[in-house]
């Protein structure tokens, strides 16, 4: 079996570039990878056919893009044309879109090749991948471990070096997540930086695409691809693209680091303040300046994310009627069987829960109660990182209070798994980009990761210093080196 | 007569007549085949973002002007949650709490009063798909999905059909005059929901809401037969329920067709695909600018320049034959004539050939040349029947397409004088009729000459020249 899959993108490019290996190589490895670790359940669906199709047209071309011929994975909530985008859900489980998303024409493009899509917690609600009709997928690192979700597919699949590049979305965490729970680098972008046009809504105001990938270079390249304006999605940004890595490399000396006291809190467990710990020795010994800070209402995020996110989850979901595509029932009586029965069937009980507590918090004066006043909160926070980003480059802190814990657990308990999550929040309430670098190990050698929270289309410096610390701690993340 | 007061809201719809629908590219055409005008978005698939067509923001904006609404400078758009088959995302995207305009006020004239009726707001918001219901089955339309509507509510100021009427009567001639909507009642391009309550005191009743009246008139009919039930009703110890009700118009009466429950939750919260639109005062002034002429500035103007009221509202409700009058409002021509002949011959023409008059060759300089010929008498209506043809079609110009149908306009009064001198010798008796005082001989005379002539005269030449020999 050929190994070019765990040489670096760089390493490919050379060779791709030389005519030494072809795009079929790759992709032909990918898929044995996929089949020899079928039973992590990382894909929903394979794309064989044409990603060996692709593969050989581009077998013609030249060699570009660094990107060139790379496998990829996408998150299965990312539409693509003529291949099922599911969504993990039973409703959409016989959906073929018509359209490409905007992120997948850029990877069309630069002549990427998708291999499927990945795994994930039915329309992304849920931080376990445990409510994907599909079952869940299984932590690389321990697979009677969650992998972390809701892009838990592509973390899986990233980290078990199926595929060196996936695409997640994050709309509270579901990219930074998974990818610290597995051990990979994960990137949740300012909100507006990555086109949101064929992705499927989940909470419109926070959903954001993001990359993942095995190490912090590969992960700016890929951002490279795939940011931009984009006139089919109004809330993408004008705002200039840079080369995100353009600073990897750097010094971070004279940095200057906060992290929030609510961070460090007793909310986190002792082996992750101890992993965080040493990476601000580190950066203490590299001259940067590392404060502890209080970040007003950030302890309000959880609460937050349900509201806003719940509340506008159950008007996107609406759409999913039995009526126009997706699953719909046989011979209904009426049109409100056709919707009850439609959507009663369809829809898992997370996706169930979270659409009537939604619709519950935006009926009549509720939405006064709930939702105004959740998006005035939020502004809060918003201000309050303003502030201080005037002081400080970055924001850091761990990315989930514990290490992945045991699949199966937590399912009966609804909260848990917002409570999980009370790290990752903050930055999409404040649309700010937020990200994982892998920082360690807990017990049993499950992956710790390292948030940091960068001011708004600041990415170049968030890989900066994730680079510095990717390559300090020098860590093995290869979890088949382990076993 | 009752002693009931009625209490009058009116909602319209219209639809704006942009080149796109409002929230994709899809084009906004009426009448063409079901579901051609159609994509992704407007199918409400998966993943799909809204974008925003600024015509729309345009054309509504001038609506609002018109109405002499306030501007809301920086608005955005709102969610309308609800399950529907013709709704296709399930909501609506609509403007609740920052409608483009509000406060604004229309003046309407009935019997010769004239009334101003306030207006609430107008709002932008998207149209629904077309459920077209054929035995056990629906069908749906998706060409009408994302149309661009305006919702213009008025204050409860109305109080008689007739100013209800006069209203929408009003509202359409000024979408229509600025070219923002085609107001087509009968197509649903304009759509009219009716909210009536009657009271003996100044208190409100509960009030009915008609929904989607089909024509003007019947808008006048419903709200008189919806007040002769409410006040029957109560009249019989009986109370009007809040519902929702539509006029049948077969059985003159209003139907009910549902109870409206107490506060309908439709879930509204901003929506998160589409940010503010901030409209500067630039903008507002640069829209306010290509406002057109409206019918009642054009209304006075015509009736200024002599042309009768009959004849300046015929002209009023064909905006191209009153556009193309316009063009010469300010020359010096006879507008009485000019808008005879359009409301006469040459709308005659174009509705044979069903041309617009802009498309025929009937330029300015060639009608200002032939209304100044008709008005000086140098040809009549009936040379003018004969060359209209070339004048709407041909290159050539009024004088080279008279000269080549051969027809000789006399004007020499000394070549009339022979032609009358042998006509009133041959008809002796006619002239004598006249001089023992019979008037009618002189058009009998008249009609010699004409003949005579084969019609070639100026009649007013010779009119004035026979009464000179007859009276010699």
């Amino acid at each position: 079996m050929s190994k070019y899959l765990d040489l670096s993108i760089k390493e490919i490019n050379e060779l791709l570039k030389k005519k030494e290996i072809k795009p079929i190589d790759l992709v032909n490895e990918a898929f044995e990878r996929i089949e020899a670790n079928s039973n992590l359940n990382a894909f929903i669906t394979l794309d064989k056919e044409r990603a060996i199709e692709k593969a050989k047209s581009l077998e013609e071309k030249c060699v570009d893009n660094i990107l060139f011929g790379i496998p990829i994975a996408v998150k299965d909530n990312i539409v693509t044309k003529d291949l099922r985008t599911t969504c993990a859900s039973h409703i959409l489980d016989n959906f073929i879109p018509i359209y490409d998303a905007t992120v997948v024409e850029m990877i069309n493009d630069k002549n990427m090749i998708i291999i499927g899509k990945t795994n994930m917690d039915e329309f992304a609600m849920g931080s376990t991948s445990q409510t994907s009709y599909f079952g869940a997928p299984k932590n690389p690192w321990d697979t009677t471990k969650i992998s972390g979700g809701s892009s838990g597919g592509s973390a899986v699949a990233v980290s078990s070096r199926m595929v060196p590049l996936a695409l997640g979305s994050d709309t509270g965490g579901s990219i930074r997540q998974p990818s610290s729970y597995c051990g990979i680098v994960g990137m949740k972008p300012t909100y507006g930086r990555v086109s949101r046009y064929g992705l499927v809504a989940f909470g419109s105001s926070l959903d954001q695409i993001g990359p993942m990938t095995r190490n912090v270079y590969e992960n700016a390249l890929l951002l490279n691809a795939i940011c931009g304006r984009d006139d089919k999605d109004l809330t993408s940004s004008y705002e200039e693209v840079v080369d995100f890595t353009s600073k990897i490399g750097e010094s971070i000396s004279g940095m200057k680091i906060a992290i929030p006291n609510y961070f460090v809190s007793d909310i986190v467990s002792s082996e992750v303040k101890e992993k965080l710990d040493n990476v601000v020795s580190l950066l203490k010994e590299n001259g940067a300046l590392v404060d502890y800070i209080d970040i007003d209402y950030i302890e309000n995020a959880v609460t937050l994310y349900q509201i806003i996110g719940m509340g506008e989850a159950s008007s996107n979901l609406a759409r999913f009627d039995g009526v126009r595509y997706g699953y719909s029932v046989n011979d209904p009586s009426s049109i409100d069987e056709l919707y009850c029965k439609t959507r009663g069937e369809g829809f898992g009980e997370e996706v169930k829960r979270r659409i009537m507590v939604g619709s519950y918090l935006l009926s009549g004066s509720n939405a006064d109660v709930y939702y105004t006043k959740a998006l005035q909160i939020r502004n809060g926070i918003r201000e309050s990182f303003k502030e201080a980003f005037e002081k400080y480059d970055l924001i850091i802190g761990p990315n989930a209070t514990t290490t992945a814990y045991n699949l199966g657990e937590g399912l009966d308990d609804p909260l848990k798994t917002f409570l999980d999550d009370v790290l990752v929040f903050p930055a999409n309430m404040a649309g700010l980009p937020g990200m994982n670098v892998p920082m360690g190990f807990g017990e049993g050698h499950l992956p710790i990761g390292l948030q940091i929270i960068g001011n708004s289309f600041d990415e170049v410096t968030m890989y900066k210093l994730a680079s510095f610390i990717e390559e300090k701690l020098g860590l093995e993340l290869d979890p088949r080196e382990v076993k | 007569m009752s002693d009931y007061k009625k209490t009058i809201g009116i909602e319209i719809h219209c639809e704006l007549n942009s080149n796109t629908k409002i929230f994709s590219n899809s084009i906004n055409g009426y009448g063409k085949t079901a579901n051609s005008n159609v994509n992704v978005v407007d199918l409400g698939y998966p993943g799909v973002l809204p974008t925003l067509n600024m015509e729309v923001i345009r054309l509504a904006l001038k609506a609002a002007l018109i109405l002499n609404c306030e501007i809301n400078k920086e608005m955005h758009f709102d969610r309308k949650n609800y399950f529907y088959p013709d709704n296709p995302k399930n909501y609506q995207i609509t403007q609740l709490e920052t409608p483009i305009g509000v406060n604004g006020w229309v003046e309407i004239e009935v019997n010769g009063q004239k009334k101003k009726i306030r207006i609430h707001d107008i709002h932008i918001e998207e149209d629904t798909c077309k459920s077209i219901h054929y035995k056990h089955h629906s069908f749906l339309d998706f060409n009408r999905a994302g149309v661009p509507l305006v919702e213009i509510v008025t204050e409860a100021d109305i109080t008689s059909s007739e100013e209800a009427m006069a209203y929408v009567e009003k509202l359409r001639e000024l979408f229509l005059y600025a070219d923002v909507s085609d107001c087509k009642i009968e197509e649903g391009s304009m759509r009219c929901d009716v909210n009536i309550s009657i009271s003996k005191t100044d208190e409100w009743g509960t009030r009915a809401e008609i929904k989607n009246i089909g024509s003007i008139s019947n808008v006048g009919r419903a709200i008189e037969r919806e007040a002769i039930r409410q006040e029957e009703l109560i009249e019989n110890g009986g109370s009007v329920v809040f519902a929702t009700y539509r006029y049948d118009e077969k059985e003159d009466k209003t139907i009910m067709m549902r109870v409206k429950e107490a506060g309908n939750d439709y879930r509204y919260f901003p929506e998160p695909d589409i940010p503010f639109v901030v409209i500067d005062d630039n903008f507002i002034e640069d829209v306010r600018k290509s406002i057109p002429m409206l019918a009642s500035e054009r209304r006075e103007k015509y009736v200024l320049a002599g042309i009768s009221e009959l004849n300046a509202n015929k002209i009023i409700q064909n905006r191209s034959l009153s556009n193309y009058l316009n063009r010469f409002l300010d020359k010096d021509i006879d507008l009485v004539v000019a808008s005879n002949l359009l409301l006469g011959d040459i709308a005659g023409y174009l509705n044979k050939t069903g041309a617009l008059i802009d498309n025929t060759k009937l330029n300015d300089e060639k009608f200002i040349t032939v209304v100044t010929k008709l008005s000086k008498g140098d040809i009549n209506s009936k040379v003018f029947k004969d060359i209209l043809d070339d004048l709407m079609e041909s290159d050539s110009s009024v004088d080279e397409i008279i000269s080549s149908k051969g027809i000789k306009i006399i004007s020499d009064p000394n070549e009339l004088k022979n032609i009358i001198s042998t006509i009133l010798s041959n008809n002796e008796n006619s002239v004598n009729d006249y001089k023992s005082g019979n008037e009618r001989a002189i058009k009998f005379l008249m009609g010699q000459i004409m003949k005579e002539t084969k019609g070639s005269a100026n009649p007013e030449l010779v009119n004035k020249l026979l009464l000179e020999e007859l009276n010699k």
